[in-house]
Order: C-alpha cells, then sequence, then structure tokens
C-alpha cells in the first residue's frame, strides 16, 4: 500500500498534519465556505476533541479525515502520506488499513451478529480467515463485550451497540480513529464507558483519536480541545 | 475482497432477505423448468402425438410405389430396399402392400373391390383399427391364414351389418374367415377394400403378387422432408428407381408443421416471459436493496471496501438468486420430466435432460448478470458521505 503513497516531510512527529485547509459547497446561492484554511495536528497517543455548533464545519472536517470527501484546497498528511493525492482504491486501502470510524448513530448493519459486523473490515482488509476470531474476540474484550460475541445486533442495547462500534473501528488496529459524536446518544455513565475505551486504545501511544462532541464534559476528558465557529478552527 | 467471503456474504444476505426474494426465484425457477421440459420432451411428445394422433399421425406417412402400368419390367420393394430404409434415420415403421382387383359373390350378388395384400405393420404404419372384431395381426400373416378385413362400406354393402366377425367370404374362388371391420381416418378406396395376408395372397391369389407399394412411417413431422428426399438415393442403391413414386400430404404436413410451429413459439415466448420476468424482478429487487441498503453500503466503504467489492457483492447476490432459482428449476423439470414420460410412457434420453439443465443454468446466469449488474453498479458508485447521511 505504502508504494502507492507520497511521502511527506516536515510534519514534526504528527500523525495527522493538515494546513490551509479549506472546503467550499457550490450551491445555488453562490460558493459556500465551510472550512477556512483550517490547520491541525494530532500526536500519536492523542485524543482530540472538536467542538462547535450545528453547521459550524465539524462533519466537514471529520470527512475530509476520513477521505470521504476531498477539501477545496490545503494539505492532509496522515502517517507521513499524502493521502490526498492517492487515488480512489488507494483512498479505500488507507481507510481499511488506517482509519477506524465511529458514527454517532450506532451504525451496525442490522440483522448481522456482532461478530460478522467486527469481520467486515477484516475481510476488505485482506485478513485471513482463520485469524480473525482472535481479533474479533480481542477488539470486543477490549471494550467488554466478548460475551455477545454471537448476538444479532438488534438484541444489543444502545450503550452496547456504540461499544461495538468502537471495538469494529479497533478490529483492524487502526492508527486514527475519528469518532463523530460517539457519546451523542448515550447516557452519562454510558459515554464514560466508550471514553474509557478511548484512553485504553491510546494508552499504547500508537493510536490517536478525534472526537467531534457537543458534550463539554466528554470533551474535557480529551487531551486537547478544538473548536469550529464559522469554519474557522480555534484551540483552547 | 476474497472469493470465499464474497460467496459467503453474498449466500448470507439472501438467505437473510430470503421472503423478499421468494416471487423473483420462483418466476425464475419456473422458466428453467418449462425450457428444461420444452428441450427433453419435445421430440418425445411429438413421436406420442404421431402414434396416437390419427390426423397428425397421417401426414407422417410416406406412400411410395413403383407405377408397373408404364415400366417394361415390373418392379417391387425387394428385401434388401425395405432394410436400408428401414435404417434411414427419422423411419418408424414401414408396412409392404400389394394390390389385386377382388369380386365376391355373396347370395347370389356380385360385388367389385381392391384386394390388399398386407404384412402386420400395415394397421400400425396407417394408424388403422377394429371399428369391429380384430385385424389380423402376425400370427395370421406368419400362417398365411384365410382371414379377412373388410373397408367399412364394403362390409356393409356385402352383409349390410358391421358386426361380421366370423363370417365366411368367398373372394376371387377363396373362401376366407372375416375377423373384423376397418376402422380409423379412412379414405373411400379402403372403406371399399378388404384386406388379406400378404403371405396368403402370394399362396392364394392368381398370378404374380408384387408388393409395389410400401407405406413408411416417419418417427415425427419434422422427419418427413427429409425422409422423402433421402428415398429415391437409397431405393437405388438397392434396386432401380424407375417409376417410382413417392407421395406426401404436403399440404397436411404445412399445416401440421404451421400448427406446431406456432405451438412451440407459444411455449418458448412464454419461457421467455417467465426468464424476462424473472430478470425484471431481479434488477427491481436489487434496485429496492440498494435504496434500503444504502447506509450499510456507505458503512461498508467507510469500513475500507472498494467500489468493486461493492459491486461484486451485489452481483453476486444477484447470481446467487439466478443461480438458486436455476437449481429449484432445474429439481422442478426433472419432475415434470418424470412425471410427463410416464404419462406419454416414453423417456427422452438422459443427456437432453443434463443439456436443457445446462442451457437453463446459462441463461439463469445471463439474466442474473444482465438484471443485477445496473443496480450493482449504482451501489458501487454510492459516495460515502451521501450513503452514510441517507435517512
Amino acid at each position: 500500500m505504502n508504494n502507492n503513497l507520497t511521502s511527506a516531510g516536515g510534519t514534526n512527529g504528527a500523525l495527522i498534519h493538515i494546513s490551509n485547509l479549506t472546503k467550499n459547497y457550490q450551491t445555488d446561492a453562490g460558493a459556500i465556505q465551510v472550512l477556512k484554511s483550517v490547520n491541525l495536528q494530532i500526536y500519536p497517543g492523542e485524543i482530540v476533541a472538536v467542538m462547535g455548533p450545528s453547521g459550524s464545519g465539524k462533519s466537514t472536517l471529520l470527512f475530509i479525515l476520513g477521505i470521504f470527501i476531498s477539501p477545496t484546497q490545503g494539505d492532509y498528511i496522515l502517517g507521513g502520506a499524502d493521502v490526498l493525492r492517492l487515488d480512489r482504491d488507494a483512498q479505500a486501502e488507507f481507510r481499511r488499513n488506517r482509519v477506524g470510524f465511529v458514527f454517532q448513530s450506532c451504525d451496525l448493519l442490522e440483522h448481522s451478529t456482532v461478530y460478522e459486523n467486527l469481520e467486515y473490515p477484516l475481510i476488505y482488509a485482506g485478513v485471513d480467515r482463520r485469524d480473525r476470531p482472535a481479533r474479533i474476540t480481542s477488539a470486543l474484550e477490549m471494550v467488554n463485550l466478548g460475551h455477545r460475541i454471537h448476538h444479532s445486533s438488534n438484541q444489543l442495547s444502545g450503550g452496547e451497540r456504540q461499544r461495538v462500534a468502537v471495538a469494529r473501528a479497533l478490529v483492524n488496529q487502526p492508527q486514527f480513529i475519528l469518532a463523530d459524536e460517539p457519546t451523542g446518544q448515550l447516557d452519562r455513565s454510558h459515554g464514560h464507558q466508550i471514553m474509557d475505551h478511548f484512553d485504553e486504545i491510546v494508552k499504547s501511544g500508537q493510536t490517536s483519536v478525534l472526537v467531534v462532541t457537543h458534550d463539554p464534559e466528554m470533551a474535557a476528558r480529551c487531551n486537547r480541545i478544538c473548536s469550529i465557529k464559522d469554519g474557522i478552527l480555534y484551540e483552547q | 475482497m476474497q472469493f470465499n467471503d464474497l460467496l459467503t456474504v453474498s449466500v448470507r444476505q439472501v438467505i437473510r432477505h430470503r421472503r423478499r426474494y421468494l416471487g423473483v426465484v420462483l418466476a425464475i425457477a419456473l422458466g428453467v423448468a418449462g425450457f428444461i421440459n420444452i428441450l427433453t420432451m419435445s421430440r418425445e411428445v411429438k413421436k406420442n402425438f404421431n402414434e396416437d394422433l390419427d390426423l397428425i399421425g397421417g401426414v407422417t406417412v410416406i406412400r411410395l410405389s413403383f407405377d408397373n402400368t408404364r415400366s417394361y419390367q415390373p418392379q417391387w420393394f425387394r428385401s434388401a430396399t425395405l432394410a436400408a430404409l428401414q435404417r434411414l434415420k427419422g423411419v418408424k415403421e414401414l408396412s409392404l402392400t400389394a394390390v389385386k382387383g377382388g369380386a365376391t359373390n355373396y347370395r347370389g350378388q356380385q360385388y367389385g373391390f381392391s384386394l390388399l395384400a398386407v404384412d402386420d405393420g400395415y394397421w400400425g404404419v396407417r394408424s388403422f383399427w377394429a371399428q369391429t372384431g380384430n385385424l389380423f395381426g402376425p400370427g395370421a400373416v406368419a400362417g398365411r391364414k384365410r382371414e379377412c378385413v373388410l373397408g367399412a362400406e364394403l362390409a356393409k354393402h356385402v352383409f349390410g351389418s358391421l358386426d361380421i366377425r366370423g363370417r365366411l367370404l368367398e373372394i376371387n374362388n377363396e373362401i376366407y374367415w372375416v375377423s373384423g371391420v376397418l376402422g380409423g381416418v379412412t379414405d373411400s378406396g379402403a372403406a371399399n377394400s378388404a384386406f388379406i395376408p400378404l403371405t396368403t395372397g402370394e399362396d392364394r391369389l392368381a398370378g404374380p403378387l408384387l408388393p409395389d407399394r410400401l407405406y413408411l412411417r416417419c418417427q415425427t413431422w419434422d422427419d418427413v422432408s427429409r425422409v422423402a428426399a433421402a428415398i429415391p438415393a437409397v431405393v437405388k442403391s438397392t434396386q432401380s428407381p424407375e417409376e417410382l413414386n413417392v407421395e406426401v400430404s404436403w399440404e397436411g404436413l404445412k399445416r401440421v408443421l404451421q400448427l406446431a410451429w406456432w405451438i412451440q413459439f407459444l411455449i418458448y415466448l412464454a419461457t421467455s416471459a417467465t426468464f424476462i420476468l424473472g430478470g425484471v424482478g431481479i434488477w427491481n429487487v436489487m434496485m429496492a436493496a440498494v435504496v434500503t441498503r444504502t447506509r450499510e453500503i456507505g458503512l461498508k466503504k467507510a469500513m475500507g471496501a472498494e467500489d468493486r467489492d461493492i459491486l461484486a457483492q451485489f452481483l453476486t447476490e444477484a447470481l446467487c438468486l439466478s443461480m438458486g432459482a436455476a437449481l429449484l428449476g432445474g429439481l422442478l423439470g426433472r419432475i415434470m420430466t418424470e412425471i410427463l414420460g410416464h404419462m406419454i410412457h416414453s423417456r427422452p434420453p438422459e443427456n437432453l435432460f443434463f443439456l436443457g439443465l445446462g442451457l437453463g443454468f446459462l441463461f439463469a446466469v445471463l439474466v442474473g448478470v444482465g438484471a443485477g449488474l445496473y443496480p450493482s453498479l449504482r451501489a458501487s458508485r454510492m459516495e460515502v458521505v451521501t450513503a452514510i447521511r441517507y435517512e
């Protein structure tokens, strides 16, 4: 995979390095600038919170970091690679091997078991069938859901579903986890459980987490807090 | 994505949504079963029609004769010719006949008629049956017995009745035992004729008896033209074909062929319609699946699935549906073939069934790929953000 990547220097050891990131959307009423010259570095082992009101550009930033959409201009270096210069398939390869996602709405595949939900990232990453059970079990044990491995996702509570989503993000041992309001639909106690899991994940010093949240209490548990207002990122 | 994973994931999806796919699977299965049956059984059914239906059966009979009134040297059908004709592909059976003038004096009344000396295969070849009594069989022919069968008109003229089995009749100064009256679709010639065994005719009739007429029945009406065209060369290979006439009921054959073509066309049309319906069904359910599974597609792409992984998964699901339907169709086709075979007392060659099964599978695959391709392409080209945000 790395053959496809362009090595980029000058990131001062940052896992994520974005500079002058701008995103415009074209509408009938004209261009809307959602992100304005955003600069951000995230270092290995860090949990960074991004806060901001609705429509401030948080999700757009998250989607750019997840390589789902491209910025209008700017640079994005992940793990030393200029990911914006990758083609569509290489970006997909990058996503499955380096990035994990946790979505706000506990997006598990319906009518599938917990095992199957965690197996998909491994299937796409080409992990050998025999190695999968151990990796899935290990990821589930990290979120204390080893006993739910063969349950249907429809049988889980909201908190459990979100923890399965965290385990799924972890299963490919990514360098970077993007979490879009992972505690937004959970009560306080379950929210803290999720944040505990993130703390556990970054302990190794290899993985970083970016959490988009509205909740100041959850944000306070992160190493750094950034806020976006009118497309401009401020570090607190 | 590895092939075994692709297969596992696709089969799992199809099984989980089996209720949604049931109608489509049944439509394709019926199409495959119908196709297999047409391919496997049509020739057997045609043969059966040929044997059972006098009207249709008549057009498969070819009449061969030598016109000895125009020939210096009288001709008749030699046994080598009969054997060669019997070996012709598409020939079911044949019957040798000789004709003489016949006369009887019954209770002081004189009657003239055609006297046909025939072998025991004559009745079968010409689809004749006994209206009353029996038609003499191999025993009478082999035993050179003095038995006769009368045409219905002749029986009425002479005896005033059709119930004449066991009566005695003098024909050309020999006494014959009447075994029955001829039935079936007979022309006036047959209705006014008397029939005696060919061997008896050779023994009893005055003067040389030349078997210069031959009735040849083809297996199906599709064989008639080819067999008729081949006859002169076959005859020529064993004897002189001088003054040989080959008569086919071309007008009747044309009508039967037209009718059969239309029936076959309509069955193929119905089968094609079933396949098309199945294809439209697959298209429809796959399009619906792409819409209802938009978030799933987005999620999978977020997990690192490439466009080709999504394309392969949806296409494999469509293929699983059509292949599963073909499998069911193959089973149904086998059952229908067995039932039909039992009904018409005929068993088609086994390789024909497997050919039908193979072609049915091929069509099913084409339907699956054809109908599943566009929905699969649509799913694969979906943008991740649009898909994830889809409500």
